[in-house]
């Protein structure tokens, strides 16, 4: 084994420890079926997720690529390394207490999540296309099967067949783009494409962008930013809750990775610390803050007319991704910053927001707003823990949300020429506050006419809590994370 | 310059991948039937696949594109495995495969 054989490894560590707890995990379960009635799955997952981000912390040293620069090894990408981890043993948690999933599919959803969570962490670190293509590809042919969890009900086949048919039309139109982005540029790495297009800026053909927006379309399937966002509510509804809870956050934030990392790698230069501009003749911003506003628009204007709470949770999704994306507009530091820092408080409230509705789901057998009403009297825990994750989605200051919006919005301020966007997201957070304070309103101002005792594993009180927790603390102790999220982006290759 | 000659130019591979392109677009936009719209997504995949070695033998002068390709066509076949079986358990349920049929997630 050549030298350099064991340094790519050695920067490969997280990844083959998350293999090895897969294989694990696999072998177990072929051999000792009776484990699947245990706790032996979960700690499995959770132990190996917390060796993987020991493991990543371990190699967070310095900026290079590896793999004959397939894949990059920074900051940026070993802060989405932990985040998906993290994501992934929050989730297996969540999954464990759901009634949704019998106890036979517990491991299967274990073993569905570890190799989601290899793609999303190729993903989020491909420097080149091809290790872009297999990491989506390994998030989403793996999902469209997490989708069909609930394979006895017409929803969750409707929700695995909807997934499956815009899944795959957006990845072979995005592969279309790749071959078109070959052809034009010859190569297939983000550095080189990014020389070639800034050097050959004149008499650029049209083919170029369409390939650009063709790409575009393909990430932007997995972040559920417009055009592609039309499947969300659908597969969210009909699949099961620790499934939308895992597609929420984990997918997008990886979505949300390889945009950034393609784009300005590949479409725009690096002219100072934590400064880009993007090539001549195209232009980045106005294309992001068109995108941004529609995406916003659409998810929450879609949202207010609802009354399946997983559905108005899946329309305020794509709102938020709307949010996330304009701290791309000013492509600097500042608003790269505050897309990680969003992303951390939307893990932890968005998370707690569908874990409530999954549980409440598995009680009453129902999603529907009524399902809520006077949940928040009769048990306090779940009322308590769900006001404060939607007062955190709404923006309400005191709350993790909100210090992700102030800086979403700030970064937006620095960026000439972006006032309207700013005033416009704004505007957007008030009218969500209207389809959230639906909920709010269910469960503390409405009475139901029979009174269901809801009573709660101590696994869901305790995680939920653990949850709520920090999503308040974030909200008035933020700085150690914003420096953490600084640090990475200062980093990115 | 004779159809020999343009036979084997990238002109002629191009054509032949945005033909596929172009009819898978339109097989993904006109089927109902769930298999159908999978065959035109694998043509999509397939043009692309064309794309790529004729850029890698007339562009690049590399082999990264055939590589690429290699990739696209295991790719495709995973997917497929899983799009079957999904297609399968949803004819067990619904006994058709037509994409209208599935309706009842809306507003």
């Amino acid at each position: 084994m050549t030298p350099e054989m064991m340094t790519n490894l050695k920067l490969f560590a997280p990844e083959i420890a998350l293999t090895f707890f897969l294989c694990t995990l696999f072998v177990y379960d072929a051999v000792l079926p009776s484990l699947r009635k245990t706790l032996f799955p979960l700690i499995v997952i959770v132990f190996g997720m917390g060796l993987a981000i020991w493991a990543t912390a371990d190699v967070a040293t310095g900026v290079q690529t590896y793999f004959s620069g397939m894949i990059a090894n920074d900051g940026f990408g070993n802060f989405f390394r932990i985040f998906f981890f993290a994501t992934a043993a929050i989730c297996a948690i969540v999954a464990y207490g759901s009634k949704e999933l019998e106890t036979s599919g517990r491991t299967e959803f274990g073993l569905l999540l570890l190799c989601i969570t290899f793609g999303l962490s190729l993903m989020a670190n491909a420097t080149h296309l091809l290790t872009l293509y297999i990491g989506i590809e390994t998030a989403s042919i793996l999902s469209f099967a997490m989708a069909g969890f609930a394979r006895h009900t017409l929803r969750g086949n409707e929700a695995s067949i909807k997934y499956l048919i815009f899944g795959a039309l957006s990845s072979g139109l995005m592969i279309y783009g790749f071959s078109l982005i070959y052809g034009y540029t010859g190569s297939l790495q983000y550095a080189e494409i990014g020389k070639y297009l800034t050097a050959h800026a004149d008499g650029r053909p049209l083919i170029v962008l369409f390939a650009l927006f063709l790409i575009y379309g393909g990430i932007a399937y997995k972040i559920s930013a417009f055009p592609m966002h039309f499947w969300t509510p659908d597969v969210y509804e009909g699949t099961t809750s620790p499934v939308a809870t895992f597609f929420s956050v984990g997918p997008k934030a990886a979505g949300v990775a390889a945009l950034i990392r393609f784009f300005l790698t590949a479409c725009a230069t690096k002219t100072g610390e934590g400064v880009w501009t993007s090539i001549p003749g195209l232009s980045l911003p106005n294309a992001v803050a068109m995108i941004a506003a529609v995406t916003m628009l659409i998810g929450n204007l879609s949202a207010i007319g609802q009354t399946n709470v997983k559905r108005i949770l899946a329309y305020s999704s794509i709102a938020h991704v709307g949010y996330i994306l304009m701290g791309l507009v000013g492509m600097e530091k500042t608003g790269l910053t505050a897309i990680l820092f969003y992303l951390v408080a939307y893990c932890l409230m968005n998370i707690g927001a569908f874990w409530v509705v999954g549980i409440v789901s598995d009680i009453k057998k129902s999603e529907d707003l009524s399902a809520f009403r006077g949940m928040g009297w009769s048990s306090p825990t779940l009322g308590v823990c769900m006001a404060v994750f939607l007062f955190s989605l709404t923006g309400i200051p005191m709350f993790s949300g909100f210090i992700g919006k102030f800086l979403l919005f700030g970064a937006l301020l620095k960026a000439p020429g972006f006032l309207w966007l700013a005033i416009f997201g704004v505007l957007n957070s008030v009218v969500s506050l209207y389809y959230y304070s639906k909920i709010l309103k269910a469960m503390y101002f409405e009475r139901d006419e029979q009174v269901v005792a809801l009573d709660l594993l101590p696994l869901h009180r305790a995680g939920l809590v653990l949850l709520a927790i920090p999503t308040v603390v974030l909200g008035l102790f933020f700085g150690p994370v914003i420096e953490f999220a600084e640090k990475a982006v200062l980093s990115f290759l | 310059m004779n159809i020999l000659d343009w036979a084997t130019s990238l002109q002629a591979y191009l054509v032949v991948g945005t033909c596929l392109f172009l009819l898978g677009v339109f097989a993904v936009l006109s089927r109902r039937n769930t298999i159908g719209i999978l065959l035109g997504i694998e043509l999509i995949l397939n043009a692309a696949g064309i794309n790529f070695v004729a850029f890698s033998k007339f562009r690049a002068a590399a082999i990264d594109g055939q590589v690429f390709t290699l990739f696209v066509i295991l790719i495709a076949a995973a997917e497929a495995a899983v799009a079957l079986a999904v297609i399968l358990r949803f004819y067990r349920l619904k006994e058709t495969i037509n994409a209208d049929e599935a309706n009842i997630l809306r507003n």
